[in-house]
């Protein structure tokens, strides 16, 4: 089951990223992009590394972030059980958004949920490479790395759950009543007590400020990406998985990663590290 | 301030007299007097400022309410939102603390670290699982061992005298325990779910035959297509069995449904799907008892253990002995088992006679003395070197907690009907048929496993779960379905949900250790905040029965059966809403203040 989903998934999601890369990219960016690949991938490989070592740790760690989340919780105390402050600060927010539900926002903020948002975090990649500059690919790689690390201290820290098991009867777990069989895809991502912050409202909202900072490149993506993150965002909250409180935090959290991002990117060049170590 | 004052008292009559040196004694005289009379009297000031300050003030009173997030339990944070909603019309400031389910029960079985909290208890077919859960010798003690730390000297008597009663006289004594416990209210009992379960009918036979929730629903299926495909596919919401399989471990156990597939016992309880209940032999070939606290057990012969070691009497009488101190007495500070600590009390010793002769000295009744018969054998070449402390490089752990009561158990060894074959936690854990069960012999007949193969997969909402079902991707939901989709459960030929009486139940526990849950009274007004058939109505869509006892319907004696409202302790308002009035009445008559705001005062 889980299998059929993924590749589902997967058939979507490049389909969507060809279409636009037809639309957004277009043909000269493209045949540029034969001739040049080369000095871009080396230029852009390190951070690729670090990103795929932090995924890869991301993926280890996940499992037993609540085990430390749990013993700081009681032993040391820093770690911190936040869901009842949480609902104290902003009430009953979620169950107002979710009264305003319809199938047909239901269908589109699942489809957004599931599809968009990973469509969202690979179309950059495709795009920013197919740029002759690669500074905003190892920017938007950095920004990734940075929310994933830092994403994963925060998760240790706070132990939250998601409106939806706080309020079942007020708030539906709308995506997976309604499409269950998308339980078995997120949960192998996912723990039920990693809602502070919201991780796919930051890393949305990363792609939507990048978008924004590379306006002049890609204009017609600034704004997809704007529409497409403000969705997620909302998306998450109407589904009943976040709090608004986790998607504001998100939001502060993507800001904080992408300026990041910008002060750290081209700081240190490892080809110049490695080329001076061999003259010495 | 009192040096000040007499200063300036002194000074007066010497600003009145300007006649002479002569008036100057009687003014000495005059202002030593007023020194003396205020220094009094300002002695007496401080020490009435000293009595008046020195009083604590009667704080509001705040509660935090310890449950499980709805991935876990659904119907527990309900509950537990409509408590607190009920309690904040009384008056009381209700935070809730949602936990995961082991350290949910951790917090509340083993640390004893809660408020009040909501959650389903396990409760038992037979009413004397009571004793251990409110006697207040084991108010200390971790597990369902009285984590309430309820104790009543009156109600100690009342439950050692079921424990050692038998037959019509049994009875008598669990009425009168119930009576005492529907006035002292150490945890209000709320209600009694009916457990609905899916199963695909194309696939196997004779779901009613056993009770879902206790092994011998998973044995004794006949498959039906001849048993060229025999894997039984269980779908379990509830991710723990695939994190740990120890049997004694409090936190990752609910009723214990797949370690009782692991491990066997001597007896077992039988539950059929109309709720009888009867104690069928299983290890054992048979009891007798020899006088009247002199209980003899014959093992079946030839016993073995899933890693082809004997398992024999030596094996019982260590696993007795281990359940009441896991340090094998190598530690001053003895640590029983969270878990069936209190069925093993009933045994005051236990002696092999021989490899397959056991003798057991029984201190209580008959009845409660053949219900310890039902501890899961240990082995003992592995659980022997258990009773070690559990040692973290650089953190201390607390005293009484053994390698035994930590340890996920992985692989698990057991006698059981299934052996461990395969995991992943958070996905599925494996067995595979034990083809050398004791119920697979010729002449032996006991419902025995039929499929090769059990696989438990996990899958954390009934909605999908059913799905699975639907797909022909799994057999049975081996955990109750979530009262919420049973209405919505499409009719179809291949599926079939299967209903089941249910022991356990739900309830709201108090930590009698604090003030005011320490107070019978309070207990009481609390109780009767809780409107039982409206919450079975709302939570559970009808799916439960409210109870005013925590017992099966066939111990309940009549004047404690829940008839349209509850029988002791009715509830204050209707449908559901408090009568705040009403509520701070009772609050009041019970001996408690309100402040000028409706908010309620208590010394804790």
């Amino acid at each position: 089951m889980l299998g059929a989903v993924l590749a589902q998934l997967i058939v979507v999601v490049t389909a969507m990223v060809f279409v636009s890369v037809g639309l957004f990219v277009g043909r000269d960016r493209c045949r540029r992009t034969r001739s040049e690949w080369r000095h871009r991938l080396r230029a852009a490989a390190p951070i690729t590394i670090f990103l795929a070592v932090i995924l890869l740790l991301n993926s280890v760690a996940r499992q037993v972030v609540p085990d430390f989340s749990w013993i700081g919780e009681w032993r040391l105390g820093v770690a911190w059980n936040a869901t009842s402050m949480i609902y104290d600060l902003e009430g009953e927010f979620i169950v107002w958004l979710q009264s305003q539900a319809t199938p047909w926002l239901t269908a589109y903020f699942s489809f957004i949920y599931i599809y968009g948002y990973v469509f969202m975090l690979v179309f950059p990649v495709v795009a920013y490479f197919a740029l002759s500059d690669t500074h905003p690919l190892r920017e938007l790689l950095t920004a990734y790395a940075l929310n994933y690390a830092l994403g994963l201290l925060l998760y240790t820290v706070v132990i939250a759950y998601g409106p939806r098991n706080m309020l079942p009867d007020l708030v539906d777990a709308l995506l997976y009543d309604t499409y269950p069989r998308y339980q078995h895809l997120t949960r192998q991502v996912n723990r039920n007590t990693n809602v502070f912050p919201s991780l796919h409202t930051s890393l949305a909202a990363t792609v939507s400020f990048l978008a924004y900072r590379t306006r002049d490149s890609y204009p017609l993506w600034t704004v997809v990406a704007a529409i497409l993150g403000v969705s997620v965002a909302i998306s998450t909250m109407y589904l009943g998985i976040h709090w608004a409180i986790d998607v504001v935090a998100g939001i502060v959290f993507a800001y904080v990663c992408v300026e990041l991002a910008g002060v750290l990117v081209g700081r240190w060049s490892v080809s110049d590290w490695v080329a001076g170590r061999l003259r010495d | 301030m009192s040096d000040r004052n007499a200063v300036t008292a002194a000074r007066k009559p010497d600003d009145g007299d300007e006649r002479g040196p002569a008036s100057g004694g009687i003014s000495r005289r005059a202002a030593l007097t007023a020194t003396v009379g205020l220094t009094v009297s300002t002695s007496g000031c401080i020490r009435q400022l000293r009595s008046a300050v020195n009083r604590d003030d009667v704080d509001p009173l705040s509660l935090t309410i310890t449950t499980v997030p709805a991935d876990s339990d659904r119907e527990s944070i309900r509950l537990a939102r409509a408590i607190a909603d009920a309690l904040e019309t009384a008056g009381i400031d209700v935070s809730i603390e949602m936990r995961a389910s082991e350290e949910f029960l951790r917090s509340v079985l083993i640390n004893h670290d809660f408020d009040v909290y909501v959650g389903r208890h396990p409760g038992s077919p037979d009413p004397a699982f009571l004793y251990e859960a409110l006697h207040s010798l084991y108010a200390d003690e971790s597990g369902w061992q009285n984590p309430f730390g309820f104790t009543n000297l009156l109600v100690d008597d009342l439950l050692e005298a079921q424990r050692e009663a038998d037959g019509d006289e049994r009875r008598d004594a669990v009425e009168r325990t119930l009576e005492a416990l529907a006035v002292e209210q150490p945890f209000v009992p709320i209600c009694r779910p009916t457990e609905h379960r899916l199963v695909r009918n194309d696939r196997f036979d004779g779901w009613d035959d056993g009770h879902l929730a206790m092994r011998t629903g998973y044995l004794g299926l006949e498959s039906r297509n001849g048993g060229a495909d025999d894997r039984l596919r269980a779908v379990h919401t509830d991710p723990r069995p695939s994190e740990n399989l120890n049997p004694l471990a409090a936190e990752y156990r609910d009723r214990g449904t797949i370690t009782e597939l692991l491990y066997d016992s001597l007896a077992v309880d039988v539950v059929d799907t109309d709720g009888d209940r009867s104690l069928e032999p299983w290890l054992a070939d048979d009891w007798v008892f020899e006088d009247e606290s002199t209980l003899v057990v014959d093992l079946r012969s030839e016993l073995t253990f899933h890693d082809g070691e004997a398992l024999t009497a030596a094996d019982v009488e260590f696993t007795y002995e281990f359940v009441a101190d896991t340090t094998r007495g190598g530690d001053p500070f003895p640590a029983p088992s969270p878990r069936f600590r209190g069925l093993a009390a009933a045994i005051d010793d236990v002696t092999a006679r021989d490899d397959e002769t056991l003798v057991f000295t029984v201190g209580t009744g008959q009845d409660v003395g053949e219900r310890a018969l039902t501890v899961p054998i240990l082995p003992r070449h592995v659980w022997a070197d258990r009773s070690a402390s559990a040692s973290v490089r650089g953190v201390s752990v607390a005293e009484g907690t053994t390698e035994a009561l930590v340890t996920d158990n992985v692989p698990p060894i057991g006698s059981g009907p299934y052996q461990f074959h395969d995991r992943t936690e958070r996905e599925h854990v494996t067995f595979e048929r034990f083809d050398d069960h004791v119920t697979r012999r010729d002449g032996v007949e006991l419902p025995e496993p039929t499929a090769d193969e059990l696989r438990v997969q996990i899958d954390p909402r009934s909605t999908s779960a059913i799905q699975l079902i639907e797909n022909d991707d799994a057999d049975v939901t081996s955990t109750p379905l979530e009262t919420y989709v049973i209405d919505d459960i499409e009719d179809r030929d291949d599926t079939r949900v299967v209903e089941s009486p249910s022991w356990s139940f739900y309830q709201l526990g108090f930590n009698a250790r604090k003030a005011p849950f320490s107070n019978p009274r309070f207990r009481q007004v609390v109780a009767r905040l809780i409107d039982k058939a409206w919450l079975v109505e709302d939570v559970f869509h009808g799916y439960a029965e409210p109870i005013a006892a925590p017992v099966p319907d066939a111990w309940t004696p009549e004047h404690l059966e829940y008839d349209g409202e509850d029988p002791e302790l009715p509830f204050l308002g209707s449908n559901g809403e408090v009568n705040r009035e009403a509520a701070r009445d009772e609050f009041e008559a019970a001996g408690f203040r309100y402040d000028s705001e409706g908010t309620l005062r208590v010394r804790h």
